[in-house]
């Protein structure tokens, strides 16, 4: 597995770093953007539903959380997003604690309900509180170009930031692997009792991972209000787009740092492709696609790909 | 019903390996082994739940083992499972009454649940109850008498005695004597050593995967190892 | 004032009669088969089409087109156990989830895909009739629905503990090896139950279109619901469902009226959230009656 990791990886990072410098078209460069925000989203979720093992369908409200502080404070306190999403972070830490601290008892499926319950209400929560938030209606972000308002004229210093954030997990991700905390979930992913029985604090170690994960989904959220300029509840807390974060994990493998990179490379120009090409009367279609990979994938190839590869280059080299 | 030479595996565990054992019409046969000797796998793989990997099981001529397990019922081979597992939030009578699901035991089910309350009295007064409620003891005579209602021919019980005092085991030891003079052939699991034999005509050793010893009951009794080894004399 | 806590009340019981329909056919199957069916609401919304596109083409009433959506309903649920969930059944909890998850996502965005966005509504003459009983006023089609749906639910109670293979199914959900070594074609009866499930949602989803309308994504607001339906009846427990449909009705009423209609889903997350803290084996207990 290490042949992924170290020189191969960093140099894959010094041609992305080029690539993005180099390519003046706004489409690929968006592309690139989606590609990185894709992982980046990827490996945040990979931290608790990864690495800890509890399935998550409701990263949208650390994501919501993420996106709708930052510009609330943006538009009403003028507080460049940098510190903005910082804030939106913290936010969505407290947000994670509220939900890991009593959820964690739960188990399996039940705290995914729970999750995809947490989400809703916040959604919910957010359309009935309109005069502060704007309601269903979403707030737009005038745009007004400069650094500190994280808004730029074109596309590359976007790109540059994006590939930041996927670097950013990526690392995070590699370090929590080899780290103590990383042991620890391993242990209690295969057995939480056996875990608990050699004194691990299984509930910290769950709720670390999940406030990591929490943090890291709301930065993205914000980057993305700023890239988008436009936020409104059906989109930043929807069920749909928790279950899509998880897509580039599933596909390129759950539990690994290279997983959701790769995931996220494979699926996710795709997505933007079908977006392109198939237009709003075939609305949907893309959609039917995406449920079909994720229903092949999982029953197919549940380990994800770079598991996959690894585990068949390994059987061929012992062979 | 004729075990030949089978083998059986747990991924890289092999389990049983090439046991062979028979067990004539209206005997009792005792398969006696310490924990993990594999004696539970010998009756799940008759059973039909878990496979073998060589060798052939037949029960009066017919092969059976690659038949599934609903179908093996309806032969006439029962189980009644270690650690009973009964159903715990039916009542007694509709533990009972699930014995006789399969299609040859349906029609007798009147009969069968006379001749069920006949052996076990216990298992009258409390027919309402539910399954989880009861205790061991009754909970194993339960356990045998939905053996029973499914009309065995050859009755397989794994580990019986397991946890209960000695004066329910000789309860059940001689209810199961009446039932084979009532024509079940009986298949004994147990590490019960000394009751079960007594009551057996024969029996077999299982250490490691493999039969050590087999012979007459009466024989086995009085064999130096096995007294040593299981009797502790 | 005391007449608006009681329209509350009947139109949560209504309406919670419904609910507990659509949270027993998903009940049912986790107890059965251990697996939770992300893809549950989705049959809802195929039923609840189907009602549709029977009456706008055959001009058959709902409540008689039961008679063709429940086995039509049964027979997908048959189909799609054999060729998905049966696979999933050994497998990971993660690969459950997300296969369903992905099931749900295809049916609900080819019910867009194929028909569209646009609601759909069955139009019956009693469709706004009610009955006045002294100073209340109950809709008639949402009474006619409950009725059928707690009928329904006895029906099912009775064959689950009369008939042999509605034992088998409870015996199937208390102790699988217990089942297998009594006979029972554990494969028959997961296909069965995820059939009779199925069935269960096609049913209410034949009720709910006089008083509801159709459009894809409606499986969202009712498997959610019905998942804290289930928690708080207990997972397995059928008369956990019908109890909790009921209490879930009346609590949605009241905090519709009481709270605000925009938060009412909210008040009952919160409480499925409870739930799962004090009591995650539901209100009922562990019984898988």
């Amino acid at each position: 597995m290490s042949f992924l990791k170290g020189n191969y990886f960093l140099g894959f990072l010094i041609l992305l770093a080029l690539l993005v410098a180099v390519v003046q078209n706004a489409f690929v460069l968006h592309l690139l953007i989606m590609v990185f925000t894709s992982a980046a989203l990827g490996l945040a979720w990979n931290f608790i539903g990864g690495y800890g093992g509890q399935l998550s369908f409701g990263h949208a409200a650390f994501y919501g959380i993420g996106a709708y502080t930052s510009t609330l404070l943006f538009v009403h306190l003028g507080l460049t997003p940098w510190l903005g999403m910082i804030a939106g972070g913290i936010l969505a830490v407290v947000a994670s604690l509220i939900l890991g601290i009593p959820c964690f008892r739960l188990r399996g499926t039940y705290f995914t309900l729970a999750t995809i319950a947490f989400a809703e209400v916040l959604r919910i929560l957010v359309v009935y509180f309109k005069e502060f938030t704007g309601g269903s209606i979403g707030i737009v972000l005038k745009f007004n170009a400069g650094f500190l308002n994280m808004m730029f004229k074109n596309r590359e210093p976007f790109a540059y930031v994006a590939l930041g954030f996927m670097i950013l997990t990526y690392f995070l991700s590699v370090w929590i692997e080899n780290s103590r905390l990383g042991y620890y979930l391993t242990a209690l992913k295969e057995n939480e009792d056996g875990a608990r029985a050699l004194g691990i604090n299984t509930h910290r170690c769950k709720l670390i991972a999940l406030m990591i994960s929490a943090f890291l989904t709301a930065l993205i959220g914000s980057f993305f209000a700023q890239y988008l300029t436009f936020i409104e509840p059906e989109s930043e807390f929807s069920l749909g787009l928790s279950i899509g974060l998880t897509l580039s994990v599933m596909i390129g493998g759950i539990g690994t740092a290279m997983g959701p990179v790769i995931g996220a490379f494979i699926i996710t120009p795709l997505q933007e492709l079908l977006r392109i090409y198939i237009s709003g009367e075939h609305q949907g279609l893309q959609n039917i696609i995406y449920g079909i990979v994720l229903v092949v994938v999982v029953i197919c190839i549940p380990q994800g790909l770079y598991k996959w590869i690894v585990g068949t280059v390994l059987k061929k080299r012992a062979a | 019903m004729e075990v030949k030479k089978i083998n059986l595996g747990y991924g890289q565990m092999q389990v049983l390996k090439e046991v062979s054992l028979h067990v004539g019409d209206q005997e009792i046969v005792s398969l006696i082994g310490a924990n993990s000797a594999g004696k539970s796998s010998m009756l799940n793989a008759i059973s039909g739940l878990v496979p073998i990997s060589g060798g052939e099981i037949r029960f009066e001529g017919k092969r059976i083992d690659s038949l599934p397990s609903h179908e093996i019922i309806e032969y006439g081979i029962i189980q009644v499972p270690e650690g009973r597992r009964i159903f715990p939030f039916m009542t007694v009578k509709e533990n009972l009454e699930m014995g006789s699901y399969n299609r040859r035991a349906r029609e007798k089910n009147r009969d069968s649940l006379q001749r069920v309350y006949e052996h076990f009295p216990r298992l009258a007064e409390r027919k309402s109850q539910l399954g989880e409620s009861m205790s061991g003891g009754e909970q194993q005579m339960l356990a045998i008498g939905r053996g029973l209602m499914a009309g065995p021919k050859i009755l397989m019980l794994d580990e019986p005695s397991l946890g209960l005092g000695p004066i329910v085991v000789e309860m059940i030891f001689k209810v199961l004597q009446e039932v084979n003079r009532q024509g079940v052939t009986i298949l004994l699991v147990e590490q019960n050593v000394k009751e079960s034999l007594d009551i057996s005509t024969r029996g077999y050793v299982l250490e490691n995967g493999r039969v050590s010893l087999e012979g007459a009951a009466g024989d086995l009794l009085k064999n130096s190892y096995l007294k040593k080894a299981y009797l502790g004399l | 004032m005391l007449i608006i806590v009681g329209q509350s009340l009947i139109s949560g019981i209504l309406m919670g009669g419904i609910y507990a329909l659509v949270s027993i056919g998903l009940t049912l199957i986790f107890g059965v088969m251990n697996v939770v069916n992300f893809a549950h609401g989705e049959f809802l919304m195929l039923a609840m089409y189907l009602t549709f596109w029977v009456f706008h083409y055959l001009q058959i009433d709902p409540y008689v087109s039961l008679l063709i959506v429940t086995p039509a309903l049964f027979l997908i649920g048959v189909v799609t156990q054999k060729y998905l969930i049966q696979h999933l059944i050994q497998a990971e909890h993660y690969t459950q989830i997300f296969a369903t998850v992905g099931l749900s996502t295809i049916m609900a965005n080819a019910a867009l895909f194929f028909w569209k966005a646009d609601y759909r509504m069955v139009k019956t003459s009693y469709v706004s009739s009610t009955l006045t009983f002294s100073d209340l006023v109950v809709s008639y089609p949402r009474l006619i629905s409950f009725l059928v749906a707690i009928g329904i639910t006895v029906l099912l109670f009775l064959f689950l503990k009369y008939t042999y293979l509605g034992r088998a199914i409870r015996a199937t959900a208390q102790d699988i090896i217990g089942a297998r070594l009594m006979g029972v074609n554990i494969n028959r009866v997961y296909i069965f139950t995820f059939g009779l499930g199925s069935a269960c949602v096609g049913i209410a989803g034949a009720l709910l279109m006089p008083i509801y309308y159709a459009f894809p994504t409606v499986g969202l607001h009712f498997v959610l619901t019905a998942f804290v339906v289930v928690v708080l009846g207990g997972m397995g427990n059928i008369t956990g469902a019908l109890f909790g449909g009921l209490v879930i009705g009346v609590v949605e009423a009241f905090s519709g009226f009481f709270i605000s209609p925009e938060l009412k889903e909210a008040v009952y997350f919160v409480i499925f959230v409870l739930v799962l803290l004090v009591k995650p084996s539901g209100l009922f207990g562990l019984t898988k009656g």
